[in-house]
């Protein structure tokens, strides 16, 4: 992705992901196309706390099984706002609940152009 | 009689008797005087008894009956029986001319002058033997029905029941009287029984049964999955007489939803896994002069990876020894040679499951820079690894201290913050909630964690 170093210019996105090597090679690489990343955070209540402080995000990326629990109130609480996500995750699409069906799925490890185009950022 | 034949003259009772006689061929007809000596023979006698007319006629009927029943008075006691009763049932084997035997059935009836006997009776073998093929069946059906752990049931083709099996009985709660008819739908669960009455509708035509449904059980009330299955008898006429099984399947598709859970469980982890690996290449890869440096530092991380695949998959996502973590790490560093200048000391701590790969990592990237810079690799270096439990807030922590003395560290230029010191200062923390310490002092690094023990979530913000 050596031509793209631009393409997240401005984007800020959130990053939940429990696993700290997944999240940091995330951040590392969503940066490094230009993106703001917020985050990355491990657990429900870091990512809400964190939706009540930001004002502006444009997209998330969330991981689904964060140790003991399921990132669903996350999901809810984007959708309220209407901020594009795509769930990372290890998980077929039986796992994740029909409220969940429309929600783009990335499969670990994720694809950073798969990612961008299922944001379509 | 016919008006017919009334108006054309009716041929005599005698005459009339001759006829049936002669023509019922099917039957032998055969008369005797009181002490049993045959005194007619008709055609159906000759044909099934074997014995002519005039070889009969004079002689004793006994040598139609067995010698058994010779032997135990049967011949005299029938014609006694017949005399003080007005008839006697005669269903017994009979010889022929030929010493075969048959089933021979009919009556012993006196004559009306009182001179004696007439006998009336057929072959009735083959019957006989289908009735007793049915009974053996009858039996051994119900045998099987009632003996196997299946729910056994008898039914018409359009599911009305006629016969419920004692397990069924005994599982639903429902007597059979209740059961009969439709009275069954009441031991299915309210939200199958839709599914299960449809089945029937269908069943007739494709000439099978089959349903999966939720059959209640006495004593607890709880519902459990059946396949249930029913196929027509064969050779039943009319609607016809179905049998059918349901089946506990309950247990099974348990099974069958954990090994999909199970399976669903296992891609998730392989992936994240694969992701786990991507990163610590990226990351090594970054820090890397040359790709001899890649090559060692990556196969040291990714030996540390699977070593601690081995312990999760042994304790099942369960908690994980500290100390097993640590020995398998300075053991991987060196083996047990080493072990002379290390020290490993503390109480049974178990690491959260989500927390040992983090950490197995950090402790590897301690021992591998002791090897190169420090404690396990100089003859006058001595490694503590120590730890204990203390109360902090009202929570028990684990306090590790990675010890390292008695070393010449190199001129602190050359230590630059490296992978360990990332995963030490960064990902402890994030990954376990740890506080971390790491220092450089003049004879060795010391790294203190601190994590509390409980916890076994990622951090918060």
């Amino acid at each position: 992705m050596s031509d793209g170093r631009g393409t997240l210019a401005g984007q800020r996105i959130l990053v939940v992901e429990d696993e700290f090597l997944i999240a940091a090679d995330l951040a590392r690489s969503l940066k490094g196309l230009g993106a703001a990343v917020i985050g990355p955070v491990g657990s429900v209540r870091a990512a809400l706390a964190l939706l009540e402080k930001e004002a502006a995000i444009d997209a998330a990326v969330l991981d689904i099984n964060l140790t003991r629990e399921k990132v669903y109130p996350v999901a809810q609480a984007l959708q309220l706002r209407q901020v594009p996500f795509v769930f990372a995750t290890g998980y077929e699409q039986w796992v994740i609940p029909r409220e969940y069906e429309t929600v783009p799925r990335c499969e670990k490890p994720v694809d950073l152009r798969a990612l961008i185009s299922l944001l379509s950022l | 009689m016919t008006n017919s034949r009334e108006r054309t003259g009716a041929p005599n009772s005698d005459e009339l008797l001759r006829l049936i006689v002669e023509s019922a061929t099917d039957f032998a007809i055969f008369s005797m005087d009181l002490q049993g000596n045959v005194t007619s023979w008709n055609k159906g006698a000759e044909r099934l008894l074997g014995y002519r007319e005039e070889d009969m006629i004079g002689r004793s009927a006994e040598v139609v009956f067995t010698p058994e029943d010779r032997a135990a008075g049967v011949p005299a006691r029938e014609r006694a029986e017949a005399a003080y009763k007005g008839r006697a049932d005669d269903e017994r084997w009979h010889l022929r001319s030929d010493g075969s035997r048959f089933w021979g059935s009919g009556i012993v009836m006196p004559l009306a002058d009182g001179s004696g006997f007439v006998k009336i009776f057929r072959d009735r073998t083959e019957r006989r033997a289908a009735q007793e093929r049915r009974r053996e069946s009858e039996a051994l059906f119900r045998l099987l029905a009632t003996n196997v752990p299946q729910l056994v049931f008898r039914t018409k083709g359009d599911g009305g029941r006629t016969w419920g099996s004692p397990q069924w009985i005994v599982y639903t709660g429902l007597s059979l009287q209740d059961s009969l008819g439709f009275g069954w739908l009441e031991a299915v669960h309210p939200e199958d029984r839709e599914a299960t009455t449809a089945a029937w509708r269908s069943a007739q035509g494709v000439g099978e049964y089959y349903v999966e449904h939720r059959i209640r059980r006495v004593p607890d009330g709880s519902y459990r999955w059946h396949q249930t299955r029913a196929k027509p008898v064969p050779e039943t006429s009319g609607e016809g007489d179905w049998v059918g099984t349901s089946t506990d399947v309950h247990e099974m598709r348990g099974m069958q939803e954990r090994q999909r859970i199970l399976l669903a469980e296992l891609q998730h982890r392989t992936r994240n896994l694969l992701a786990v690996i991507r990163s610590i290449a990226r990351d090594t890869m970054r820090m890397s002069a040359s790709l001899e440096v890649f090559s060692t530092e990556f196969s040291g991380r990714l030996g540390a990876l699977g070593r601690v695949q081995g312990l999760l998959a042994r304790s099942d996502g369960a908690a994980i020894c500290l100390r097993e973590i640590v020995e398998t790490e300075l053991h991987a560093h060196g083996g047990g040679e080493l072990m002379g200048n290390v020290d490993i000391n503390g109480p049974v701590a178990m690491l959260p499951a989500a927390s040992a790969q983090t950490f197995t990592l950090a402790i590897h990237e301690l021992a591998t820079n002791a090897l190169k810079h420090g404690a396990l690799g100089q003859a006058s270096g001595k490694l503590n690894v120590t730890w204990r439990i203390e109360h902090l807030n009202g929570a028990p922590h684990l306090v590790l201290d990675w010890h390292e003395s008695g070393v010449a560290m190199p001129p602190a230029r050359s230590v630059r913050p490296g992978y360990g010191t990332e995963l030490i200062s960064a990902a402890l923390p994030y990954q376990m909630g740890a506080e971390t310490e790491l220092t450089f002092g003049p004879t060795g690094v010391h790294c203190r964690i601190t994590t509390a023990l409980e916890r076994e979530g990622a951090q918060d913000e």
